[in-house]
């Protein structure tokens, strides 16, 4: 590998040239790293919804072409000034947030949100210089979160990669930097369900799916999943869901069911798709007195989340949560100990697998909500 | 006192025949405790918003004649059948919540909202037969929160007493059974802010003052007062508050205002007006990634608390508070403790006294925004 160092590389990418139109695998241009930047050589990558729906690019301004991706795992090629916590060989996760450990925030032991690297979905360059390492000829090609995983090569700050146990399976591991850690922290960090405890997860995707696994790994005695599509219920009993709610079953407001179901209230929630409503049931369905909601799912910018003060004032606390509560380098890596440990299970999230080539397989089978994780090969 | 113990007592107690109307000391029968009750003399009491709010009774119904008063310190006279934790003598602070020990909330560390004898404004008479305690020419005064301590004597569950150190000056820590341990706790167990953090307390009344205490007790650097009225101001640094904004001096919302002063906002807020733009603003002037907002002040109830998601998924959190979270029989007695060890100041909430027979003024200082705690001495 030391042969490349400092210079371009040549590699395959999946490079999107318009909004919701296939990717195109490209040969494209990977300059080396500046400044607290690394290069990556990315073995396995998976779709997030995240990555579907930037590309989609309904709803905000759109930036292409670009390189998508942003769940992966790789071996660092080479490093740029400045960098000393990786070197080349080292097996690592990239991550859409970063860590810069100088920042308030990275300070604090209760914030992942980071003030120089925290996600930024607009931003389609480095931040060093403000331009793209990616070009093909001559012509820059906008990154993506800062990761761009969905490409052979790929060019991260330092701050945004997670250097993870070598001995570590790349092709499971790869979805903890994303999705899965997500969900798992939201139950783990912030819910933090205590033994034999009931808790309530909103929305049984991937990410819904990880919150239940923590609600599992913490010994709730009760997982009650609500989504308004019941095929999801079979898959979800893998991973520990003991009850199932679909509100489109009842008149009555999915929260009341809730309440009559556990004598008052869940003791936990965890709200993982977005939407609003649900957010608001999420928050209604915890037991007064110590019942918690945690909020995961990010939702349109324009809805209001809105309640009665006495369900505060009656002793429920509402939180939210940013990647699980996370922090990127410090946090991760223990992360993919606990499936190290077998204390976490992660095959499971795992229902398909393609090559590179084949990456718009994995654009369908979310788009059909068929899948759970589809891990990318990029060695064919 | 023991000759009546098991005897109808006579005594004074001022009654509010009507809504709004002032009250009228008359002698009343107190009947003895029943079963799981005390009957409590009363030494102090004072007025606390909630006993006027539901005295002028305009937004709810209330039932009437009904003796009012919550916050009091008094002497347990005689028991009921089944009292064993409280003898004749002790002197104990009656609350207007509970804590019967057998509930699943008073089983958890978390709650105080004990099931049974959680506040109830509604409820105008004793658990255990549905009847009154008092009466005059046998037509009976209804209780208010279980407790109506504008009175000499009165009649209380056990689960709503708490037995304290009978060194206790019982004329100051009257004012802990109700609004400052409310604030006190809301800053201490809800928010808890770390020694050399900022906190912003919005409505300096009783329950913010109380609540800025606790925040200096907590050691915070910064207590940041927010009221719309300028005056309160001097009297708050005398509670630990270091600066003041009043909404009307700006344009903006004045959680911009706290961010732009907190280089991104305060690390702790804690609501005490009960004013639902407030409660907004309060949530909002919060620190993303660890700030946490505790509301306190009981809005009307058609409020409704509205913010974009954004909000938590930034990593704010919002909680609410009762009581300060105190559990009434088993934490209380601590906080009459901080008061005796002089970590907390409890004379600086006293800003009147009035005997019995003059309660009325106590209920005109309160209208007129007046003082902070006025003592009602019974004898």
């Amino acid at each position: 590998m030391s042969s490349t160092v400092g210079q371009v590389i040549r590699c395959k990418a999946a490079v999107s040239w318009e909004a919701g139109k296939p990717l195109v695998i490209e040969e494209v241009e990977v300059a080396p790293p500046q400044n607290m930047e690394v290069r990556v050589k990315i073995l396995f990558t998976s779709l997030c919804h995240t990555d579907v729906y930037f590309w989609e690019a309904k709803g905000q301004t759109p930036l292409f072409p670009r390189i998508f991706g942003h769940e992966a795992g790789g071996i660092v090629e080479s490093i740029g000034e400045g960098v000393t916590d990786l070197k080349p060989g080292d097996k690592v996760l990239p991550i859409f947030t970063g860590e810069c450990k100088e920042c308030r925030h990275c300070k604090s032991s209760e914030s992942n949100m980071c003030d120089l690297l925290r996600i930024n979905t607009d931003r389609g360059a480095m931040l060093e210089d403000g331009k793209t390492r990616f070009s093909k000829n001559g012509q820059p090609i906008h990154h993506f979160l800062g990761t761009s995983t969905f490409s052979e090569y790929t060019v991260i700050h330092v701050g945004c990669l997670a250097k993870i146990n070598p001995e570590a399976p790349l092709d499971k591991v790869c979805v903890l930097s994303c999705g899965i850690s997500t969900g798992l922290g939201a139950t783990l960090n912030v819910a933090k369900p205590t033994k034999g405890s009931t808790v309530a997860i909103f929305g049984l995707g991937a990410v819904g799916l990880a919150a239940a696994e923590g609600a599992r790994i913490a010994g709730a005695s009760r997982i009650i999943g609500v989504d308004l599509n019941p095929s999801r219920f079979e898959e979800a009993k893998k991973f520990g869901l003991t009850e199932f709610v679909n509100p489109k079953d009842h008149n009555k407001p999915v929260q009341e069911v809730l309440v009559e179901m556990t004598d008052g209230g869940v003791d936990r929630s965890v709200e993982c798709t977005g939407n609003v409503n649900a957010m608001i049931s999420a928050f209604e369905c915890v037991h007064d007195g110590w019942g918690v909601a945690v909020l995961v799912g990010v939702p349109n910018k324009d809805d209001a989340f809105k309640t009665h003060p006495i369900n505060l004032l009656n002793e429920r606390t509402l939180k939210g949560t940013f990647f699980g509560n996370y922090k990127p380098r410090s946090d991760i890596p223990a992360v993919v100990e606990k499936y190290m440990n077998k204390e976490l299970e992660v095959e499971k999230f795992i229902t398909h697998k393609v090559t590179f080539s084949e990456i718009n397989k994995a654009f369908e089978y979310m788009l059909k909500g068929e899948s759970l994780r589809c891990i990318i090969s990029m060695e064919n | 006192m023991s000759t009546t113990a098991g005897k109808v007592l006579k005594c004074k107690a001022a009654v509010a025949w009507e809504a709004g109307k002032p009250l009228v000391i008359e002698e009343v029968e107190v009947a003895p405790p029943q079963k799981m009750e005390v009957r409590v003399k009363i030494l102090f009491t004072s007025l606390c918003h909630t006993d006027l709010y539901f005295w002028e009774a305009k937004a709810q119904d209330s039932v009437f004649p009904r003796i009012f008063g919550h916050e009091a310190s008094g002497i347990v006279e005689s028991v009921g059948e089944d009292v064993t934790e409280l003898v004749p003598g002790d002197h104990v602070l009656p609350v207007f919540t509970g804590e019967c020990r057998d509930c699943a909330h008073c089983k958890s560390e978390e709650s105080n909202m004990c099931t049974l004898l959680r506040i109830n404004t509604d409820r105008g008479v004793m658990i255990n037969d549905e009847k009154s305690r008092f009466s005059i020419n046998g037509k009976p005064i209804y209780h208010f929160v279980g407790t109506s301590t504008f009175s000499e004597y009165t009649v209380v569950h056990v689960g709503c007493l708490a037995k304290i150190n009978p060194l206790a000056p019982m004329d100051k820590v009257c004012v802990l059974s109700c609004g400052i341990s409310t604030g006190l706790g809301a800053t201490l167990n809800v928010a808890k802010p770390k020694k050399g953090s900022s906190v912003a307390i919005f409505g300096l009344g009783a329950v913010g003052l109380g609540a800025a205490e606790g925040a200096r007790l907590a050691g915070a650097s910064r207590v940041i007062g927010v009221d719309f009225k300028n005056s309160r101001y001097e009297e708050a640094k005398k509670f630990g508050v270091t600066e003041f904004i009043n909404p009307k001096d700006y344009t903006k919302p004045v959680q911009e205002v706290i961010a732009e002063m907190t280089d991104g906002g305060v690390d702790r807020s804690v609501e005490c007006t009960g004013n639902i733009d407030a409660m907004i603003s309060a949530f909002e002037c919060v620190h993303d990634g660890w700030g946490v907002a505790v509301l306190v002040g009981v809005p009307h109830k058609d409020a409704i608390f509205k913010t974009p998601p954004i909000n938590f998924l930034n990593e704010r959190t919002l909680k609410g508070t009762f009581f300060g979270n105190y559990k009434p029989r088993s934490d209380l007695p601590s906080v009459v403790e901080m008061y005796m060890n002089k970590e907390l100041e409890v004379e600086k909430f006293i800003t009147h006294e009035v005997p019995f027979a003059e309660i009325n003024k106590a209920f005109e200082l309160m209208l007129k925004g007046e003082g902070l705690r006025c003592i009602i001495k019974m004898e």
